[in-house]
């Protein structure tokens, strides 16, 4: 009996630490296993009884590269547990703080952790002698999205400006100006980004599961609706429904709670290819036309397109801070100012729901009568995602193992898939 | 301080190791993409799993390390580091002071029970209560703060490669805070740990309009009494001052209950 094994432990170029078990008997894949091997760090725990001002703090450090999308779903759970709705411009700004956080992830995603595979490499640093060019603009756009996010929160990780009901401080008009520029001199990059990984060459496959993303009528929402949308199976739910609608549980060889849809028991894929799929027709018109010329068009279920489907939001969310930028140096651009509006103190539960980089993000927080939290739940983008990986990866092995593919072959394109999901493992293990 | 130990062409072999964390000082080091290739090319950096495949090498001169200590895995990970490199860099307060992680230390096992449900999965490891990196191990340089600033990252490792007898503040931060000029939040009624917090970001948050959270850790000069007395005196609970501590410093054994 030919047996073939195949184990890669932690995963590298990856956020936190993950082992791939497969395993292959006379032509069948026996086992393949995703193993999220991090220690537990007990969030949830960790924030009941503290007061509520303090939660968005301690939850951003879930996860360094998208510590915005934490701090913003925090926010939103905690304004709707009190009752506080924020201005206009205060929304605007958190709007810009989430794609600050999708500018930094999708920039070392793509060019970091998932390039490298496709140029033959075992990291970036080599591509600084190779192509200088492609190197200083790929470190170029992670360095707008830092800047980003310091102008906006006060420093690239972990913000400290955004509060409960709106903004401790802010730039003036001028930067705001010098920032909308600097987005328009990179966005020429990100369309040739979105060619560059158009041609890279991936492995045919279909994912099987569902896709989740945040949807609102006639727009590509990342941080202001409440709206979750199962893409294929075509069915809308509200946030504050997300338990009944996602279910959470525990395998021995993950830290990570899997999840799947309650109502059709698949897995799911929550990522820029769900967001793509789910709100196509709402990119910037320089994104669409750069989707399109790059063939990605709904349905689109290649878990591999995720990284051609990050690029294109890297094109977005450029037009969309270069607008809100420029919106922003009005005096009359958006209603309202951003200093922070009262929060009368009261027993409530609310959940704040956000897509994060990495795809749909939800935190549920009760409140006691002082303000302190009596109970919280988390779900992670990976947490969400893990299973429908372990899914794909197992289309990937038999496709791979069926065309007589060597066991290197087999292993640098399971590498690669993982890193198509642009997975956050410390994230997934809260 | 000596410099760091090298190979055979006089370039320190480094290593990046990380244990729970959120990855972000690991990021803020990668941050800082202008000077990235500068700082790099200095050194000759053998193992880094968030930028590369290269696995990790028998030999090396300096770990930097990121993240808490939270399973006796890791811990035996910090022994064998500890064994091989002439310096180990404690980078971010989760390595530094157990940081955010360390809030779960009281009560530890029973509060994975609560995630989990019964016990926790055997992916997790075995876990043991968040500690910092120095109750393990020896650490010859702290990079402070949650998340570290790169640039001082970059100045602990010109100190490790060049030597240097600079000392770090142990001042605390309201002295940094003051040429700000932006007030104190006291005086508004409002808690800060800069009262108590050691010195060294320039006071940053305050600077923003957020009172200091204490990221820093404890100053060795922090009169935790007297910073209760100032906040009875401003209206501030003082009870929320000690809560406030627990953020960064739960497990920080200055503030161990006496006797």
């Amino acid at each position: 009996m030919a047996r073939t094994s195949i184990s890669i432990d932690h995963v590298a170029r990856i956020e936190g630490h993950g082992n791939i078990r497969l395993a292959i008997e006379d032509g069948q894949v026996t086992t393949c296993a995703v193993e999220v091997v991090e220690p537990a760090r007990l969030f949830e725990s960790m924030v009941v009884g503290r007061p509520f001002e303090e939660i968005p703090y301690i939850a951003s450090r879930i996860c360094g590269i998208c510590s915005s999308s934490h701090v913003v779903t925090d926010l939103r759970a905690i304004e709707a547990a009190l009752g506080v709705t924020v201005t206009d411009r205060t929304a605007a700004l958190r709007e810009l703080l989430v794609y600050g956080s999708f500018l930094q992830n999708h920039a070392t995603h793509l060019f970091v952790f998932s390039a490298p595979d496709f140029l033959g490499h075992r990291s970036v640093f080599p591509l600084a002698d190779e192509n200088p060019a492609l190197f200083d603009r790929a470190l170029g756009m992670k360095a707008l999205g830092n800047e980003l996010c310091t102008a906006v929160g006060g420093r690239s990780v972990h913000p400290i400006t955004a509060v409960v009901g709106g903004f401790t401080h802010e730039i003036d008009a001028s930067e705001y100006r010098r920032l909308a520029d600097a987005m328009d001199v990179m966005a020429d990059f990100a369309v040739e980004a979105v060619d560059l990984f158009d041609g890279f060459e991936v492995p045919a496959i279909e994912t099987a599961g569902d896709m989740l993303a945040m949807v609102a009528p006639g727009r590509y929402p990342v941080c202001d609706s409440d709206t979750a949308r199962f893409v294929r199976a075509g069915y809308d739910f509200d946030c504050a429904d997300v338990e009944d609608e996602v279910e959470e549980y525990p395998v021995g060889h993950s830290a990570a709670f899997l999840a799947r849809a309650r109502r059709t028991g698949s897995p799911y894929l929550t990522a820029a290819l769900a967001r793509v799929n789910a709100s196509w027709a709402n990119l910037s018109q320089r994104a669409r036309y750069a989707a399109a010329k790059a063939g990605l068009r709904p349905p689109e279920l290649n878990p591999f397109m995720n990284n051609l489907a990050q690029a294109v939001e890297l094109v977005d969310v450029l037009d969309r801070c270069a607008a809100l930028c420029r919106r922003l140096a009005e005096p009359d651009g958006f209603a309202g100012d951003s200093r922070p509006v009262a929060a009368e103190v009261r027993a409530g539960e609310g959940v704040g729901f956000t897509e994060a980089p990495r795809g749909a993000l939800f935190h549920r927080l009760a409140l006691d009568g002082e303000g302190r939290v009596t109970a919280a739940n988390i779900l992670t983008p990976t947490a969400q995602n893990v299973a429908n990986l372990e899914a794909d990866l197992r289309v990937l092995a038999e496709k791979l193992v069926g065309e007589g593919r060597s066991e290197a072959a087999i292993r640098l394109e399971a590498e690669k898939l993982v890193r198509a999901y642009d997975p956050c493992l410390s994230c997934s293990v809260h | 301080m000596m410099g760091a130990m090298t190979d055979e062409r006089g370039t320190a072999r480094v290593v990046v190791v990380g244990l729970a964390s959120c990855f972000g000082c690991q990021l803020q080091v990668t941050n800082m993409e202008r000077h990235l290739l500068d700082v790099l090319g200095q050194v000759d950096l053998r193992y880094w799993q968030l930028t590369s495949s290269d696995p990790m090498p028998e030999e090396f001169d300096v770990a930097v390390v990121e993240g808490a200590v939270t399973t006796d895995e890791a811990a035996e990970t910090l022994r064998a580091v500890r064994a091989t490199a002439s310096t180990v860099i404690a980078i971010g307060a989760c390595a530094v002071t157990g940081g955010i992680p360390g809030m779960a230390a009281p009560g530890f096992d029973e509060r994975a029970d609560a995630v989990y449900g019964e016990r926790a999965p055997e992916a997790c490891g075995a876990l043991r209560a968040p500690a910092p990196v120095s109750s393990v191990i020896a650490v010859d340089h702290e990079v402070r703060c949650c998340p570290i600033d790169p640039l001082d990252f970059v100045d602990t490792l010109q100190r490790v490669l060049r030597g240097s007898n600079k000392a770090l503040p142990t001042a605390t931060l309201c002295g940094e805070c003051k040429r700000n000029e932006r007030g104190c939040f006291f005086g508004r009624e409002r808690l800060c740990l800069g009262l108590v917090t050691r010195a060294g970001c320039g006071a940053r948050c305050p600077d923003l309009g957020r009172p200091c959270n204490g990221c820093a850790g404890l100053s060795p000069d922090a009169n935790v009494a007297s910073a209760r007395r100032v906040a009875a005196r401003s209206n501030v609970d003082p009870a929320r001052l000690d809560e406030a501590l627990g953020l960064f410093n739960t497990v920080d054994p200055a503030l161990a209950p006496e006797g």
